[in-house]
């Protein structure tokens, strides 16, 4: 995948929800080996670009490529092999042990039951998140981070060069917030492309390389000689005050009427 | 995970003493458990053996055993698949109105003989599950209480169906029609067990062929299809694997009501979730374990307890023990 110039194409995208437009001529081009963040209010579209781009709703032939093919034309095993999808909170209903859990992840390699070289990669993954320790420990026991590091790693343990995070940080505190960004940034710097949707600006500009602004469903470029945390610019974006604090050549972004 | 593993092993070799020593007690009060080792050392030691008791063990116990270890292993191993696909620990054949379903096919064929028994139960065991699943289905999405809501009702029309064939029966059919509702392993013998062998075999091997991936499809739709695999078919096969197996169960011994739900729970709580293991564990702990329960109430007293009687006895007081835990509210 490494001579690809884009990983992904978004070609004059729509996409309705019924009678209602979501997502209104979306172009976009997304590089490799990047921490791409979608960043935008409720309701925006973020969720829904993403999960287009996953190929979990129906969408239209010839309007996203990823790695150069239709995502309409792949089969589920290439697209599992090509990329995953970390969605939003998971509801567990058995106590599967976190190793369970994270083996799932070979499903698209696994005609009858894991071989040896899956649990091989599930071991792998495991240390990888950091988590090799709750191998044996039931998923629904677990506290929500180390739920989110278990779904992390059973998404890396597809081995697909392309992940989709839909909201990775939501139900963490502080900690794992930065926990499972980091992660995150590291794998992007060993090779690995990523799109996460985020709702925090700040912890997008500490982490993320490339930002996608979307505002009522359309796309936002960052105008000429502005930079994406420039402040009146994401207060066109979120519509609110706010104000850039200047941190390692980029910002930190506050609401500007907070103790006030 | 070793202590697991240690419990599957125990369970794999517990399974032939018991077949075994069911073979050697029963109610017939002409061979004692004496007469009974006494006839297999005979046999093995190549002696002259004692027709009578031959007779008894090789035509009357021998495929009873077999078939209560047929039965107690189709259901728990389906109802085992079930409760993953559905992602629903409160399912088995029975809550899904399969049982039902089943029982109502074959009784049709039995007072008809329009369809093979067999045939019959699969089908109306399959459309029975399948209208469960569809009624219970609201915006792509099927809810813990929604699904036995939907199951009781499902249940609620076949067994009405049911009552309206035998209403319909001559009285001798009737008799045994009632009799073998109530599960009852009673009748059981070399050509009802050579009837099921096919069908539940079938059910049963496919089952075992994707143990694994109910791993997949039990975490969720979403979680199976961004791993590469599509829940809608995996389910369907699984769905149909099961009904196999299970209404070939019910089209031998009846409705034995709740076991498959009982077993899937106690094989989990032995040796954990993973259907890699628990599947085949699954199989082999329901067939024992309702052997032994067929071997008390052949046993115990001089007439025969319906063993779908002792299942739901079991059965009930289990679920709502089960209800209880799960803490299962009307949204989830």
């Amino acid at each position: 995948m490494g001579e690809l110039k884009n990983i992904i194409q978004v070609q004059d995208f729509s996409f309705a929800y019924e009678e209602r437009l979501v997502l209104k001529n979306i172009t976009l081009e997304l590089k490799p080996s990047c921490f791409h963040v979608i960043l935008g209010q409720n309701g925006s579209g973020k969720s829904t670009l993403l999960r287009s781009m996953a190929g979990m709703l129906p969408v239209q032939k010839q309007k996203i490529f990823i790695a150069s093919h239709d995502i309409t034309e792949m089969p589920l095993k290439t697209r599992a092999k090509t990329f995953g999808l970390l969605s939003q909170k998971h509801k567990a209903v058995f106590p599967f042990s976190v190793e369970d859990v994270v083996m799932t992840g070979r499903a698209a390699f696994i005609s009858f039951v894991p071989k040896e070289k899956d649990r091989l990669i599930v071991h792998q993954t495991l240390e990888k998140t950091g988590i090799l320790h709750l191998k044996d420990r039931c998923y629904t026991e677990l506290s929500g981070g180390e739920q989110q590091l278990a779904m992390i790693a059973r998404v890396l343990a597809q081995q697909a060069p392309l992940l989709f995070l839909d909201e990775p940080t939501t139900h963490l505190d502080f900690y794992n917030q930065e926990k499972v960004l980091s992660l995150i940034k590291n794998l992007t710097q060993e090779g690995l492309s990523v799109v996460a949707v985020l709702h925090d600006p700040s912890m997008a500009f500490l982490f993320g390389d490339h930002f996608i602004f979307l505002k009522n469903g359309r796309l936002v470029n960052v105008p000429e000689g502005k930079m994406p945390w420039d402040a009146d610019f994401l207060e066109n974006i979120y519509e609110m005050k706010l104000e850039a604090i200047p941190h390692a050549k980029r910002a930190l972004i506050v609401p500007s009427n907070s103790g006030k | 995970m070793k202590k697991a593993g240690n419990i599957r092993i125990l369970i794999y070799t517990a399974a032939f003493p018991v077949l075994l020593l069911s073979l050697l007690i029963g109610p017939s009060e002409n061979i004692s458990l004496h007469d009974g080792v006494q006839w297999l050392l005979n046999m093995i030691s190549g002696n002259d053996t004692d027709t009578f008791i031959q007779t008894i063990i090789l035509q009357v116990r021998l495929p009873r055993v077999l078939t209560a270890f047929l039965v107690g292993g189709a259901l728990s191993i389906s109802g085992n698949s079930l409760q993953a696909i559905f992602r629903n620990p409160l399912v088995s054949p029975y809550i899904l109105g399969l049982s039902n379903g089943a029982a109502f096919g074959a009784a049709l064929a039995l007072a008809t003989g329009l369809l093979p028994l067999q045939l019959s139960a699969f089908i109306f065991g399959l459309i029975a599950v399948i209208i469960s699943y569809l009624a219970a289905r609201k915006h792509k999405e099927v809810s813990i209480v929604s699904l036995i809501l939907s199951g009781i009702i499902v249940t609620g029309i076949f067994t009405a169906l049911l009552t309206i064939v035998q209403f319909l029966s001559d009285p001798f059919k009737l008799q045994s029609i009632v009799h073998w509702t109530m599960g009852n392993l009673q009748n059981s013998g070399w050509q009802s067990l050579t009837s099921m062998l096919i069908p539940l075999f079938a059910g049963v091997i496919l089952l075992l062929s994707m143990r694994w991936k109910m791993n997949v499809y039990a975490l969720g739709d979403e979680e199976a299809k961004t791993s590469g695999l599509n829940p809608e078919w995996g389910k369907i096969l699984i769905l149909i694997a099961a009904s196999l197996a299970s209404s070939s169960a019910v089209a031998v011994a009846g409705v034995i009501g709740l076991y498959g739900l009982i077993v899937p729970h106690i094989v989990r709580m032995l040796s954990g979730p993973d259907n890699l293991h628990s599947t085949p564990l699954n199989f082999v702990f329901g067939g024992t374990f309702l052997l032994i329960i067929d071997d008390f109430s052949r046993t115990i007293s001089s007439f025969e307890i319906p063993i779908g009687v002792i299942t739901m006895l079991l059965g009930a007081p289990f679920f709502l023990f089960l209800m209880k835990k799960n803490k299962i509210g009307w949204e989830n």
